[in-house]
């Protein structure tokens, strides 16, 4: 995603990398190989693995917040638990890939202050509301959803620390997915209110789930560093084709209703009709939707969702309020209380 | 035969040298695929990292395919006791794993979709009687 850059690191766009090493490397990349932040890197590719890392550590941190703040009112004790252990895990691996990025040569420190100065970004989608339990359940089934598909594929790359960090935090987004699926299930088995409750949120989220992705895909994404790189390894449109179909038979079968939307600046939906473009193509067995409203998209990345504030505020809260604990733990006196 | 040999000094008595102690102890860890992890293999002594990499190499890096090897001094480690930190909670933990879902998510399923069956047959059936 645009708009992220790496203070603090000293690169030069312009260095002429060694041409045998740089061969040697894509040699060791095509031959299926995995890189380690030791071996010889390319100073883009060391750029962008971390640029890619961090944001998705961002992410991980800011995609807390919303659902944490429905821990409290969960509506049984088992959702309350299971929610808990969610929110901790997305934590979790938030600082997971905080280590990756740390490796690739910038302090954590510091990536914490920039995700909160703006200098760097977070995942558009958590700059959207969760009014309702429904939008929990929707966010679990259809984000995590997405979220799986896309790691997936991203444990497929090449980098050894993120691949690896990967494949342990998929085993976690399983347990993300089935909760999720269980909450939708339960929301459009249950009473005529809980299917409204179900079709208001997923109405909220069906298009910043197809946005998740990323935009359309660029005609020479494959040749371009990420893919030949292996840091990608599918095309931001072939994974939201694959969303696409998994998700829409899904939904059909829950009773629910794609829609298209027009949103307030506040994020709830003000306009809805039935998906025009909605059809199954059996030559391509793929699934067509009407596309989402890329302007939209940039407008969010650029500060104008309905959350930014929200989000960023609170996490600047957390971080100065959290002073006191990082001094004791540096100064070898955790678990004491702050000084009067 | 050397003439020490054939006449060695008396093994009774003080011994003359200092104690020394003993080299330090690495705790080995082998991978045996790049990219894989590191894996607890074994312990060595050693007066240095150096040495320990030369003895883990011999001892646990050629009884199988071995690619990279980390020595760690083992004081270096700090662990959990056994029987005091229980890791694994023995209360029900299914509800943070996928598997805890898996049942009722398919119960679920099953009803659904049996009555979007059900649902369609009505349909169709009131459509040929109307
Ligand atoms: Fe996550
Ligand atoms: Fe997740």
């Amino acid at each position: 995603m645009s708009g992220s850059s790496n203070v603090g690191m000293h690169i030069d766009h312009n260095v002429q990398e060694d041409p045998e090493k740089l061969a040697e490397f894509e040699a060791k990349i095509d031959a299926g190989q995995l890189i380690e932040p030791d071996d010889w890197l390319p100073q883009a590719y060391r750029t962008g693995m971390l640029k890619m890392a961090e944001h998705h550590a961002n992410s991980e941190i800011i995609g807390a917040l919303p659902e944490g703040e429905w821990i409290t009112r969960a509506p049984s004790l088992r959702r309350k638990l299971a929610l808990t252990a969610k929110v901790q895990d997305e934590v979790g691996h938030g600082q997971m890939l905080y280590r990756v990025s740390q490796d690739l040569g910038k302090t954590r420190d510091q990536m914490l202050r920039d995700l909160i100065t703006g200098v760097t970004k977070y995942h558009n989608v958590f700059n959207y509301p969760a009014p309702t339990w429904g939008d929990i359940a929707m966010i679990q089934w259809l984000i995590d959803g997405a979220a799986i598909m896309n790691q997936k594929s991203l444990a497929d790359g090449a980098y050894g620390p993120y691949v690896r960090t990967m494949k342990r935090i998929n085993m976690e987004e399983a347990f993300h997915f089935k909760c999720g699926e269980d909450m939708v299930l339960t929301l459009m088995s249950g009473t005529a209110q809980q299917r409204v409750l179900g079709q208001d949120a997923f109405d909220r989220w069906w298009y910043p789930s197809l946005m998740f992705f990323g935009p359309p895909d660029k005609p020479n994404c494959r040749n371009l560093p990420p893919m030949r790189w292996r840091m990608k390894t599918v095309t931001n449109d072939d994974l939201r084709q694959r969303f696409i179909n998994r998700f829409v038979p899904a939904a059909k079968d829950l009773g629910l209703k794609i829609h298209v939307v027009k949103k307030s600046d506040d994020g709830m939906v003000i306009e809805k009709q039935l998906d025009p473009n909605l059809h199954y193509d059996e030559s391509t067995e793929n699934w067509t939707v009407t596309d989402p409203d890329w302007e939209e998209f940039y407008r969010v990345i650029r500060g104008g969702g309905p959350c930014n504030k929200q989000r960023l505020g609170l996490r600047r809260f957390s971080y100065e309020q959290g002073r006191w604990v990082r001094i004791a733990i540096m100064n070898g006196r955790a678990g004491l209380p702050p000084a009067a | 035969m050397s003439k020490i040999r054939e006449h060695p000094p008396d093994a009774k008595g003080e011994m003359t040298s200092p104690k020394e102690g003993d080299l330090k102890a690495f705790t080995v860890f082998t991978q045996l695929q790049r990219g894989d992890p590191h894996i607890y293999a074994g312990c060595v002594d050693a007066a240095d990292a150096k040495m320990a990499l030369q003895f883990a190499r011999e001892h646990y890096g050629q009884d199988q395919p071995c690619v990279n090897i980390w020595v760690v001094p083992k004081q270096a480690i700090a662990a959990t006791e056994y029987d005091k930190d229980l890791i694994w909670r023995y209360t029900d933990q299914t509800y943070r794993l996928a598997r805890g879902y898996a049942k009722g998510v398919r119960e679920k399923w099953e009803k659904i979709r049996a009555k979007n069956d059900l649902d369609d047959y009505e349909k169709e059936d009131l459509k040929e009687m109307f």
